[in-house]
């Protein structure tokens, strides 16, 4: 997603326009085809085109040896009827529900306290940021080694964790998950965050103080309605970080206990890569791609963000 | 930005991420000999510390063949993906690793293997130089399709001495009953009976493979295999299901093992650290602990036989585990008499000595005249014996079924350990296959 937005942004750009003002009036109009032409080149090769194959081999059966075999609506029939599919879809969305509910209010009061002034903020703001540097595959690891029931840190306080089988319980699992799913993606919300509260004008803050506003009050009148925009791009990618996690589920559970934690693409790597069946894979992607777009847009409407009104108008 | 613009964004977004499904989906078809290399044959194997020997090999048949073979190391993990995402284009690699049965079981239907049986013919010591319930491994429907090319890894009844003595076990269980008699001594003297890496699926799998070749024999597992998945509702697998229903609900293996793992050293170090009596697990646990804490592999650790069931009809003798590693020809190789020649190198007494040196244990007739050179005689020669005496070595399920159906064996093995499933829902996991 990040490398999409920048180079759609940067594709425009290029090298002239960037000065669009110096150049005067001959210049001034739409940009012609041509400008999109890198752009279209590569999001039809390496999107529409694999997207095309996936949606022609989710009708098939192939195993990778020999030739596709056609089989018709054959995968999308044992989708709809395999347990497990359901099961998954729904467990995706309770990840992208938790993973919101958590890591929001967390990287919102981080980030507006990281744009401040206070002492030491910049000392902490790096050590809160280190997770970001980690890779996912790293992350849990480590964290997997960390949850150990005999030897990690359940192991020491079993008053707190019983008998520290966190990963061989549903909730137990999820849990986990959605907890390292929250320290590793809340410093990248918490910067977006800060960037944003950041560009909040100072001169809100000043004439609520005049009228008498406290700080918890200023928090929920301005900083709160200012970073709406920040809060709608956060969530999004929040979302499509949700439907998409997958090292995370692969190291830390591998889909488990049973099959109490296989997410939608979870599942999809599971039938493709383990089982040899791109077909029946073929079509959860297909399913995966539908349901973003349809998260995507809801959110989008929803919140009003088509519409792009600045939180700054008027000012 | 409009919503058609958010759209198509979503949609790169999730798009870019199948790519690598279809990435894999590429190629297909394949070719016929002349479109390989001149003068080269390709040799895949699993990326590993063993890897050292088959260098030597290859580099001990490139120095008389004009032909010279060129070795492929794949990382571990993803040996078998890539594998079967390339056998079928022209850049197949003419020899390659398996793990025999279900491993190369759709290969052999794709018709895409060379039958050995023309070089045996020619040498047969091809086949005879190897012990018989390993060869068996890679033959389907009467042909063989792999030569051994590694070291044996049977499943053992792993135990710390120590902590048996604690608890007044003075011998390691030779029958079941005396197996759940030491899991309520161990319960008794405060530890955990047996220790398991649940969260790895495959440990809990060992269970069920011995028990159920115990209770019902070997032919139980081969019948369903061939297709007959009625066998998994006889009276038999049901009587297995309830033996290994009775040790877990006796509290055998404790209450968190779906947490434990065998491969980051939790299980493993449950039984070295004195806190569990047991471990059921392939032959490299000793390599395993050897490698954290000698002290404890040399002298403390004990190995013993997966016990017997009275009244059971398989023989006590019969194991499971990793027959051993194989390698197997493509059928469009363009040369296939270097590549027979290369596998006459596997029964040598270089192969053999080379393979000892590393830890392993090679499963050649000739291997007995050379286990003295092991780094542990003794446990070699316990091995070699159970491997030869053994009327049946069962493959791991996982590696008798193809791919494919490892999913389900995993979560099937776990979920009835876990108690998510009875004995029914494991039935009809297992008839799904």
């Amino acid at each position: 997603m990040t490398t999409l937005a920048t180079r759609r942004q940067a594709a425009p750009g290029g090298s002239t326009p960037s000065r669009p003002a110096r150049s005067g009036a001959s210049s001034v109009g739409r940009p012609g085809f041509a400008w999109a032409l890198p752009a279209t080149i590569f999001f039809a090769l390496f999107a529409l085109v694999p997207l095309a194959a996936v949606a022609v081999l989710s009708f098939t059966s192939w195993s990778g040896l020999g030739d596709p075999e056609f089989v018709g609506l054959e995968n999308w029939e044992t989708l709809v009827s395999d347990p497990v599919m359901v099961k998954s879809l729904w467990l995706s969305l309770l990840f992208i529900v938790l993973g919101v509910v958590t890591q929001t209010p967390l990287s919102i009061l981080l980030g507006v306290w990281a744009a401040g002034n206070q002492r030491n903020r910049a000392v902490l703001s790096a050590i809160y940021f280190i997770p970001l540097l980690l890779s996912s595959a790293a992350i849990s690891v480590l964290w997997r080694a960390l949850l150990d029931p005999n030897f990690g840190i359940p192991g020491q306080l079993s008053w707190l964790f019983g008998d520290g089988n966190l990963l061989g319980t549903q909730s137990g699992a999820i849990g986990v998950l959605i907890f390292v799913g929250m320290w590793q993606f809340t410093p990248f919300h918490t910067l977006i965050y800060q960037g944003a509260a950041k560009g909040i004008p100072n001169v809100l803050y000043q004439a609520a103080s005049i009228d008498g506003a406290g700080m918890v009050r200023q928090f929920f009148s301005i900083t709160l309605p200012q970073l709406r925009n920040t809060a709608i791009t956060s969530i999004i990618l929040m979302v499509v970080g949700g439907l998409t996690t997958f090292e995370t589920v692969l190291i830390l559970t591998n889909g488990g206990p049973g099959t109490d934690t296989t997410i939608t693409a979870f599942y999809m790597y599971q039938e493709a890569f383990q089982s040899f069946d791109f077909g029946v894979g073929s079509a959860i992607a297909l399913v995966l791609v539908v349901v973003a777009t349809l998260i995507s847009l809801v959110v989008v409407k929803v919140s009003g963000y088509d519409k792009m009104n600045s939180s700054l108008e008027g000012l | 930005m409009n919503n058609r613009t958010w759209m198509s964004r979503s949609l790169a977004g999730t798009a870019v991420m199948m790519l690598g499904l279809t990435l894999a989906g590429c190629g297909g078809g394949g070719g016929d000999a002349s479109s390989r290399p001149e003068n080269e044959l390709h040799l895949a194997v699993y990326g590993d510390a063993s890897n050292k020997v088959e260098q030597a090999m290859v580099d001990k048949f490139n120095e008389t063949s004009d032909v010279k073979i060129v070795l492929d190391t794949i990382p571990g993990a993803d040996y078998q993906t890539k594998l079967q995402t390339i056998i079928d284009t022209d850049s197949a690699p003419d020899i390659f690793f398996n793990w025999g049965g279900g491993s190369i079981a759709n290969f052999v239907k794709a018709d895409l293997l060379m039958p050995l049986d023309d070089f045996i013919e020619e040498d047969p010591q091809l086949k005879d130089a190897f012990l018989p319930s390993v060869f068996e491994t890679a033959v389907i429907d009467d042909k063989s399709y792999g030569i051994p090319m590694r070291g044996t890894q049977p499943v053992m009844l792993f135990n710390n001495s120590e902590v048996l003595k604690q608890a007044g076990i003075d011998a390691p269980p030779a029958t079941w009953d005396e197996l759940l008699e030491a899991v309520e001594k161990l319960k008794a003297a405060g530890v955990t009976p047996i220790a398991l890496g649940g969260a790895d699926q495959w440990p809990t799998q060992m269970w069920f493979q011995y028990v159920f070749d115990r209770v019902a024999g070997e032919d139980l597992f081969q019948s369903a295999l061939d297709g007959d998945t009625e066998v998994w509702d006889s009276e038999e697998s049901r009587e297995a299901l309830g033996k290994l229903r009775e040790l877990i609900d006796a509290g055998a293996f404790g209450t968190n093992f779906d947490s434990v793992k065998f491969t980051d050293g939790g299980s493993p170090t449950l039984l070295s650290s004195g806190r569990a009596g047991f471990e059921l697990m392939g032959s490299w646990a000793y390599a395993t602990h050897l490698d954290a804490n000698p002290e404890f592999a040399e002298n403390v650790l004990g190995y013993s036989e997966f016990p017997a069931i009275e009244g059971g009809e398989g023989d006590p003798d019969n194991l499971a585990g990793n027959t051993n590693n194989f390698y197997s020809v493509h059928k469009d190789t363009r040369y296939p008499e270097e590549a027979g020649e290369f596998l006459k190198l596997m029964y040598s007494d270089e192969f053999v000595q080379e393979q000892i040196a590393i830890g392993n244990l090679p499963t050649t007739t000739n291997t007995e005249e050379f286990l003295g050179e092991a780094s542990n005689p003794e446990y070699a020669k316990y091995q070699f014996d159970l491997v030869k005496e053994a009327p049946h070595f069962q493959l791991s399920w996982d590696q008798a079924y193809p791919p494919e159906a490892t999913v389900t064996i995993h979560t099937a093995v776990a979920q009835f350990f876990s108690g998510q499933i009875d004995e029914d829902g494991f039935i009809k996991a297992m008839q799904s296959l």
